[in-house]
């Protein structure tokens, strides 16, 4: 996809995301139409740009602590004195991706009890996955006589490093934590289950009162904002140095 | 400058192992300074191994290697590798990098001026034939085989390395591409007088290119010498059959050039589609006999005057080989 058409995309959804933010506590009226019994048809007990922001926070946080320990645990294992580690940490990445994350907030409970600093450390833990599992693959992934040639024209390990194979695996990594942050904007609003302020709370909530609308209004939010982050992603992924030249 | 008595490039007893497995086993061998030196040798015998032991790729295991008299365990393995350049048949240029970043690279390691790197660039590329215009901001998937591999020597020649280390650079080409690369190489290496140990599969490229050739064999070196030497001489019939077996005869014919073996014109007539120049090698006038069923050929010199006649019995006969 083209810069020009990626910008388009991030600027018309974080548009959409503003305007849903902004004009659902006003839209009474035509909740009303839906369901005229209801005593409140418009979640209002937080607002929704508050709860916006919270969302986007505990998500942010667990995504960048995610990313620096992910890429992290991915380097270390890929290098000469971290290798023993590295089946184990292969392994763990690729069997942790078939917990379901309900489970992992579901377990974070009891361990780490309720509220907005257990749901970031379950979100960091169930993120990590694809972000480690991405950097391996991409490490990995890089030709062999790239690698002999960075050696061999006497790059430190260190050069190798930022100047070879990170931007060589760039693309895939980015994969990796493009997929977590996708994935953990929707787990996020089962944090509010366990008691942090997410974008979760008008599902929940609109779910034990069976109020519809409460439900519409949140998943809207949620959606706009994933479709959000994701095109960010795709804007971000044009920017990398892999972008134009492909890999070899 | 350096000393004469001591070569640029000393292996002396050096092994390598690998677990139990023993792919270089006691090897001597003394490159001195400007020569061309060609490892030759089947599959597996070790060849890439004895050249990546020199830039400490890989570590010898036993015996010694010295670079211009010093250990090469005394230096820092990368300050090592920056002072000796390195080409490879598959190149490995780096494909987010464009080709002036990648002939670059070294340079930079090295922290020179930009302007200075910058300089030593296009001369590079102008030397490589390749042109700054067209090239500078090309990625490597943008080129094809032939100019990939330049910008490779290129790289590895960036920080005007006294060594150079070639495992089969051309390997991966069309025999045209080849020998005009291999040309360049032989002219680049006139005015330069690098010491190069070079690797190839390919004999007559050994041939063409060597002022020393090492023949491998399964870890070991069987035989070094003067191409002409060897083929005049091989140790065993390994030697024989890896320089060529019933070929052999060609291919001391492709040492010699003409000039060595014409006599002079005495008014004779000769169709001018039959002619060689005198820089051609016996190979190439025995090629032009058989195709164009003559027993002599007019020889021209580079600027097409008639110098001479080479006469078919000249041609086979064996005295100065
Ligand atoms: N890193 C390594 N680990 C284990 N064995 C190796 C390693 N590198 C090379 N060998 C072994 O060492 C021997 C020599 O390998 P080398 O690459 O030097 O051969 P070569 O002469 O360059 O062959 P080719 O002409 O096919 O490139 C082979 O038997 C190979 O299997
Ligand atoms: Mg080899």
């Amino acid at each position: 996809m083209s810069v020009r058409r990626s910008n388009m995309r991030l600027i018309l959804w974080g548009l959409m995301l503003t305007a849903a933010v902004l004009v659902i506590p006003h839209l009474d009226v035509l909740f009303r139409l839906w369901l005229p019994d209801a005593r409140e048809v418009i979640y209002r007990r937080d607002s929704f740009v508050s709860l916006l922001g919270n969302h986007l926070a505990i998500v942010t946080a667990a995504g960048l602590i995610a990313t620096l320990l992910g890429v992290g645990a991915g380097i270390a294992v890929t290098r000469h004195w971290g290798k023993d580690f590295l089946p184990l940490v292969a392994q763990l990445a690729s069997i942790g991706q078939t917990f379901p994350p309900v489970a992992v907030l579901a377990l974070s409970v009891p361990a780490l009890g309720f509220g907005t600093l257990p749901t970031i450390i379950a979100l960091v833990l169930y993120g990590l996955l694809p972000i480690v599992r991405n950097t391996l693959a991409g490490l990995q992934g890089i030709d062999d006589d790239v690698m002999e040639a960075a050696r061999g024209m006497g790059m430190s390990s260190l050069q190798r490093l930022w100047q070879v194979e990170l931007p060589l695996s760039s693309d895939i990594i980015l994969a990796g934590i493009r997929t977590s942050v996708t994935i953990n904007i929707a787990t996020a609003a089962i944090g509010s289950t366990i008691g942090a302020k997410t974008l979760g709370d008008p599902l929940i909530a609109g779910i034990v009162n069976g109020n519809g609308a409460y439900v519409i209004q949140g998943a809207i939010v949620i959606a706009l904002l994933a479709l959000c982050v994701d095109s960010l992603f795709e804007r971000i992924g044009c920017a990398l140095p892999s972008y134009d030249q492909g890999r070899i | 400058m350096q000393n004469h008595d001591t070569p640029t490039i000393a292996l002396d007893g050096v092994t390598k192992r690998f677990g139990d497995e023993c792919a270089v086993d006691d090897i001597t061998l003394a490159v001195n300074h400007g020569e061309l030196c060609v490892l030759v040798g089947t599959s597996g015998c070790g060849k890439s191994t004895t050249l990546r032991m020199i830039n400490r790729l890989i570590e010898h295991s036993d015996g010694q290697i010295r670079i211009e008299g010093q250990q090469i365990r005394s230096f820092d393995p990368d300050q090592l590798r920056r002072r000796i350049g390195y080409a490879i048949q598959s190149t490995g240029l780096f494909p987010h990098w464009s080709v002036s970043r990648n002939i670059g690279l070294v340079p930079r390691l090295l922290k020179w001026p930009p302007d200075r790197i910058a300089a030593r660039v296009s001369e590079l590329m102008a030397m490589l034939d390749l042109d700054p215009e067209t090239f500078s901001d090309k990625y490597p998937a943008q080129l094809s085989g032939g100019q990939a591999q330049r910008v490779g020597v290129a790289r590895a020649l960036a920080a005007d390395p006294d060594v150079l280390l070639m495992d089969e650079p051309f390997g991966a080409l069309d025999p045209i591409t080849r020998e005009s690369l291999q040309d360049e190489l032989l002219h680049l290496q006139g005015q330069l007088k690098k010491t190069i140990v070079f690797v190839t599969h390919d004999m007559d490229e050994a041939l063409k290119l060597a002022d020393r050739i090492v023949v491998m064999r399964a870890g070991h070196i069987v035989q070094q010498g003067k191409p002409a030497d060897l083929l005049a001489r091989p140790a065993d019939s390994f030697v024989e059959s890896l320089l060529g077996g019933r070929d052999l005869g060609l291919k001391h014919a492709s040492l010699v050039p003409v000039a060595m073996r014409m006599s002079a014109l005495n008014g004779e007539c000769l169709p001018d589609d039959e002619s060689v120049l005198d820089t051609d090698s016996l190979r190439d006038a025995l090629s032009v006999m058989l195709w164009r069923d003559t027993f002599r050929l007019l020889v021209r010199d580079v600027n097409g005057n008639p110098i001479g006649i080479l006469h078919w019995r000249d041609a086979i006969r064996g005295d100065d080989a």
